[in-house]
């Protein structure tokens, strides 16, 4: 019988206790059960009524199971289906239980009302106790055999409902096979349509195991099912359309006259109500032509009065969801919205986050043609009540002008911000005068005018008062009150909250001493002073250093902090092309309102190799990632352009937006230069001539660059000769280690010492580094680590991947290794051993 | 898959759940629990109506005081979740007989529970149609108790044979008196500087048909000559017609309309839904004529203190009139005292929509 109603929670206070409430109910079902009494079934159905409601407000009312399973034998539709529910949301917790229930469930898969054998079908198959697949199997064979439409629909879900619940089960029964001739031959549009998400998502996890099934995947995708679907799609509904034209994405077809004619057939899809079924035909439209540059354009041109109707019609949400794909589109192909800009004009009752796209779309579609117009809308935008959205238009504005369109008129614009008198809108075009002037030092004169006239006291913001102590630092020989502005903002040091203002005081000193000493000499040590004694790390350090450089020679500190600089000519995209173009191949899905390819926010499953970091949680990928492959980069990247390889490392991080990168800029100069300049410092400084290179891993991390190509001890000359600046992004990585094939597994033994070393990841990774042995995650506790490392050849792009697993407690290493040429892995894991030996050795 | 759900929740003002149906193991039971700390409590909410907490993203719509959301843990189709989002309030919507609000979840919850139980199956939408499924899923399914073999069969089952033939209308339909009736809906957006110059202005227009006709028929509408629909390209190719046409921008059509047959011949053909439907759905953006124009000037007297004088002028025949004309002036929020003085109609203070609604 039911167990006593011990597990009852109550979510809220203010809702019945429920307790008295489901033992009246359950005396009152008991009474009913057996009873025959005509007008039975109306009082069941408000007892029903009110199990229900009590269970969907929270109560537990599996206590009464028993009953209602004892009330159930009963014709009217109307209770059964409430009975169904109820058993559907309990049976999983009750499994015992719910064995009850199998016997009337089945006994209804046999009633003759189809509507009855389909409910009792559906419910049967979403009990998910796995105790009970056996009993699955047969009402599932009779469901799709049933001869009415409904229960076979309802089967062919029950399918893979089943193969959820127990893989084996359902492929032993042989269902895959049968799906497939039913989405063959079945008459029904919807029996199809679910036969074909079924067996996309049964095939589609089957075939990491089973070449069968991995033929059975491509099959769906041969011509004549293709065309199949295609030729009938008017016959399904709107769902199953853009189930089937999300198939047809991944079609490859034979030759033009297939693309062709696949578009012709599709053509009227995009005049569909359903924006949906528009939006998925335009990606088929899209993939389909991707070969063929001149009908790709043309695809562009087709594909845009039916977007921007979905854009004006529908919800907010909806409409941010095309925008969101219009962004996408817009940026592969500027020119299309271009004379369609007024379509991203901003009505004053549209939600902000619709808006945000708006302005997007605006800085986006910006060309010569129609700067002015924008940035004339724009630039009402500024005084708008909505603060976020005011900012993001200033912003819009200094991005416009990044992109070289109309730059006189905006600077101007620009400057008239600075009239505004709003502190926000100070701030922000603050930002923005310093990237452009980064970008186009010629506008000095004019911006250094107007800035110099604001008082720092009117700005607040951190950001917009970083900005402009850069410009007081950069620009100190053109404005005459540099100094004494700086000298001011240094006296008022302990009210500075924001480090990053009181990093870029330090500079600004220091750049003013360079080029105006007397005047700055007294505030610069007071600044000097009290960065040394300031609480925030990088700021002591910074000021430590300044001091230093500056004790061992004042021209090498110039050279450090202030060397000449090169406009910057392009400010890096936030997002890598690649990534880009994945976000592109998954064009109508979450990655492009993310913006992210979805390997990067999918479920853990769908994580890969990356899985285990996430569960520890100990250490994300993408710090590491970024902290391991920048150097590599930043070393190319110095010799080139300063700034550029700041705004690189920036991007690394993922940390930045267009500003973002900017405004770091100068404490990151720095710390690049740093590196450069280490080794002359650890043969002056005192203090540092006492760490040698091996001891010093606490100082490398401190700067986070490392000395990461310092000779350590050379190992004996390996066979294999790797490439100490590799690079490999972990999205590659991802890929690479899901495509190859395993090379070689081997187990060794750590030595003690490299034990005793290894008590967070980080120590093995830099000692690793030191082999050219790259990491790229890493994760796990004391005694269980767990790393995955690539490597390339010195002399060419061949890759290494090498997963290494790492327990202290019995000291040993588990390696495995993936490798793009098969036939260098073994000479790649003799390294990787011999590296792996050494660690821990002084 | 990239499409499937995994659930769907309804949640009121408060964060509380009205009423939730899990459709996959795939995501905990305190999924909800998540969306109401990290977005309902805090600023985000309207924000961003998607939003990724742990491995999931929750899709969200609020619909007058309740939230939809829905719970997928995979890369899933955004606009194909909005779009269910949409019919299934609709849906909602005709079942209750109008209002879909939190109480009318709290009244029909046995019945919501059955509809998306029918309208999706393990994450993927079934069949939304209100004709088809108001056939079966009814709450006044009751047979007599012991009448176990009911003598005619509903026609559910016999029109469920054939969902994919018609699948918005049913067989069987029978009217003493048929009608149709047609209303056309246009929507005029116009968006003018402060200086009074036009910055943008289109019409989007809906078709809306009812219809109460017998058996299966199949309508046609001609459109008239003066429309054009015509691709960019070819208006170039001949610019300057007479200026009596009406270029459309863009069509969308009902699913109930063979698309094919528009295209080749300029006429829609359809067999009709039963009841009332949106037939088409057109955009215009050349050539708009305005029935009004609005001529706003705005004094601010001192830091607390605006003045907003509206002109408003028909610009339509002398033949035509209008009715219910309503003016909505958006106010900010803080707005405590108003005084109107109008020539004709009321005008009063909405504090709720933040608006003076002049009628």
């Amino acid at each position: 019988m039911a167990p006593p109603a011990a597990s009852q929670r109550y979510p809220s206070p203010s809702q019945p206790s429920g307790k008295s409430e489901v033992s009246d109910l359950k005396t009152q079902l008991r009474q009913l059960a057996g009873s025959r009494a005509p007008g039975v079934d109306d009082s069941k159905r408000d007892l029903y009524k009110k199990v229900i409601s009590y269970m969907t407000i929270g109560i537990d009312v599996s206590s009464v199971f028993g009953e209602m399973v004892m009330c159930s034998a009963t014709s009217d539709i109307v209770l059964k289906k409430m009975c169904y529910l109820y058993v559907g949301n309990y049976a999983k917790g009750n499994p015992d239980l719910s064995l009850l229930t199998i016997n009337f469930l089945q006994r209804d898969c046999k009633d003759e009302d189809p509507m009855i054998r389909g409910l009792a079908l559906r419910s049967l198959c979403s009990l998910r106790v796995p105790n009970l697949v056996e009993y699955l199997v047969g009402p599932l064979g009779s469901g799709l055999k049933d001869n009415n439409s409904y229960v076979r629909t309802i089967a062919v879900t029950g399918v893979l409902k089943l193969y959820h619940i127990s893989p084996s089960t359902c492929i032993d029964a042989d269902f895959p096979p049968t799906l497939k001739s039913l989405m063959l031959h079945d008459s029904d549009a919807q029996v199809v349509a679910n036969c074909l998400s079924a067996l996309q998502e049964i095939w589609s996890i089957e075939a990491s195991h089973s070449e069968e099934a991995c033929r059975e995947k491509e099959s769906l995708l041969s011509k004549p099912v293709i065309y199949y679907f295609l030729n009938r799609i008017k016959d399904f509904n709107e769902w199953a359309q853009c189930l089937i034209l999300e198939l047809a994405v991944k079609y490859v077809p034979s030759d033009s006259n297939d693309i062709f004619d696949i578009m012709n057939l599709l053509e009227d899809r995009l005049q569909h109500a359903n924006g949906a079924v528009v939006l998925a035909t335009v990606k088929v439209f899209l993939q389909l032509t991707l070969s063929m540059t001149d009908v790709h354009q043309q695809v562009y041109e087709r594909i845009k009065s039916p977007l921007l109707t979905l854009v004006s019609s529908g919800s907010p949400e909806q409409s941010y969801a095309i925008l969101s794909h219009l962004h996408l589109l817009v940026v592969r192909a500027p020119f299309i919205f271009a004379t369609d800009y007024k379509h991203f004009y901003c009505q004053y009752n549209e939600p902000s986050y619709v808006k945000k796209l708006k302005l997007e779309m605006l800085t986006a579609v910006a060309n010569e043609s129609n700067t002015y117009e924008i940035v004339t809308e724009l630039c009402e935008y500024a005084a708008n009540v909505d603060i976020a959205i005011a900012r993001e238009s200033i912003r819009a504005v200094g991005k416009i002008a990044l992109q070289q369109y109309d730059v006189n008129a905006i600077v101007d614009r620009l400057l008239q911000f600075l009239e505004m008198e709003k502190d926000y809108v100070t701030a922000e075009t603050l930002v923005l005068v310093k990237d452009l002037l980064r970008k186009y030092p010629q506008w000095s004169h004019d911006c250094i005018s107007v800035v110099g006239g604001i008082s720092s006291k009117n700005i607040q913001e951190p950001k917009g008062k970083a900005a402009l102590i850069w410009m007081l630092g950069e620009y100190a020989q053109d404005m005459s009150d540099a100094p004494y502005i700086l000298e001011n903002l240094i006296e008022n040091w302990e009210e500075e909250h924001s480090a990053e203002v009181r990093l870029h005081l330090l500079t600004a000193a220091m750049k003013c001493f360079f080029k105006r000493a007397p005047e700055t000499q007294k505030a610069l040590g007071t600044a000097l002073a009290a960065g040394v004694a300031d609480f925030h790390q990088d700021v002591h350090d910074r000021a430590l250093f300044y001091y230093r450089v500056l004790q061992y020679d004042v021209h090498v500190a110039e050279r450090v902090v202030s060397p000449p600089k090169q406009a910057v000519s392009v400010f890096a995209d936030t997002q890598s092309s690649e990534i880009k173009d994945r976000i592109f191949d998954e064009f109508n899905s979450l990655s492009v309102i993310y913006q992210k390819p979805s390997y990067m926010f999918t479920d853990k499953e769908h994580r890969g190799p990356f899985e285990f970091s996430d569960e520890l949680g100990n250490i994300s990928i993408t710090p590491e990632a970024s902290s391991d492959i920048v150097p590599a980069q930043q070393y190319e990247a110095n010799d080139k352009d300063l700034l550029l390889g700041i705004d690189e490392k920036d991007d690394n991080k993922g940390l930045s937006s267009n500003n973002g990168s900017a405004y770091s800029a100068p404490s990151l100069e720095n710390s690049s230069n740093i590196t450069s300049q280490m080794q002359e410092l650890a043969i002056s400084g005192p203090a540092t001539s006492a760490t040698t290179p091996q001891s010093s891993f606490g100082f490398d991390d401190l700067l986070g660059l490392g000395l990461s190509t310092a000779p350590a001890p050379t190992p004996s000359p390996p066979l294999l000769k790797l490439n100490p600046r590799a690079a490999l992004d972990p999205g590659a990585f991802q890929q690479k280690w899901r495509q190859l094939p395993l090379s070689l597994t081997q187990e060794c033994s750590v030595n003690p010492q490299g034990i005793a070393a290894l008590t967070v990841p980080q120590s093995l990774i830099r000692h690793m580094q030191s082999h050219s042995i790259h990491c790229i995650a890493s994760g796990g506790q004391s005694p269980n680590f767990k790393f995955f490392f690539f490597a390339q050849k010195e002399s060419e792009p061949s890759n290494y991947l090498a997963e290494c697993i790492i327990n202290t407690s019995s000291a040993k290493a588990q390696i495995k290794v993936k490798a793009d040429e098969q036939s260098t892995s073994q000479a790649f894991t003799t390294v990787f051993e011999t590296a792996l030996s050494k660690f821990g050795m002084p | 898959m990239p499409v499937a759900a995994s659930a769907i929740y309804f949640l009121n003002l408060r964060g509380d759940v009205l009423i939730n149906r899990t459709y996959r193991d795939d995501v905990g039971g305190n999924m909800v629990d998540a969306f109401r700390t990290h977005i309902m409590q805090t600023k985000e909410l309207g924000n961003c109506p998607v939003r990724q907490i742990g491995g999931c993203s929750f899709v969200y719509m609020r619909i007058s005081n309740v939230y939809i959301v829905i719970v997928v843990s995979s890369n899933a189709n955004v606009a194909c979740g909005f779009k269910f989002v949409v019919e299934a309030v609709a849906l909602f919507k005709s079942y209750f007989g109008g209002a879909f609000d939190e109480d009318a979840i709290r009244n029909n919850f046995v019945l919501i529970y059955e509809l998306l139980d029918e309208i999706m199956d393990f994450g993927y939408p079934q069949n939304l149609s209100p004709e088809i499924l108001k056939l079966y899923i009814t709450q006044e399914g009751v047979r007599s108790p012991f009448s176990s073999k009911p003598k005619d069969k509903p026609v559910p089952n016999a029109t469920l044979q054939v969902t994919g033939a018609v699948g918005w209308r049913r067989e069987g339909l029978a009217y003493k008196k048929n009608e149709v009736f047609l209303d056309i809906v246009e929507s005029v957006n116009l968006l003018m500087s402060s200086k009074g110059n036009v910055l943008r202005c289109d019409v989007t227009g809906k078709v809306l048909m009812k219809c109460f006709l017998s058996g299966m028929p199949d309508l046609k509408l001609g459109l008239n000559d003066k429309i054009g629909l015509e691709k960019e390209s070819e208006m170039k190719s001949r610019p300057a017609k007479s200026g009596k046409t009406i270029e459309l921008d863009d069509v969308t059509f009902h699913q109930c309309v063979n698309l094919t047959r528009f295209n080749s011949e300029k006429t829609v053909s359809f067999v009709p839904p039963d009841g009332e439907f949106e037939l088409m759905k057109y955009r215009i953006t050349e050539g708009v004529n305005l029935p009004f124009r609005v001529l706003p000037t705005i004094k601010e007297l001192g830091r607390t203190r605006m003045e907003v004088n509206v002109k408003v002028k028909s610009v339509f025949g002398a033949k035509m009139f209008a009715l219910g004309v309503v003016v909505k002036i958006p106010v900010p929020k803080q707005t405590a005292k108003t005084n109107f003085q109008v020539t004709t109609g009321r005008a009063k203070y909405n504090p709720s929509i933040d608006c003076l609604v002049w009628k």
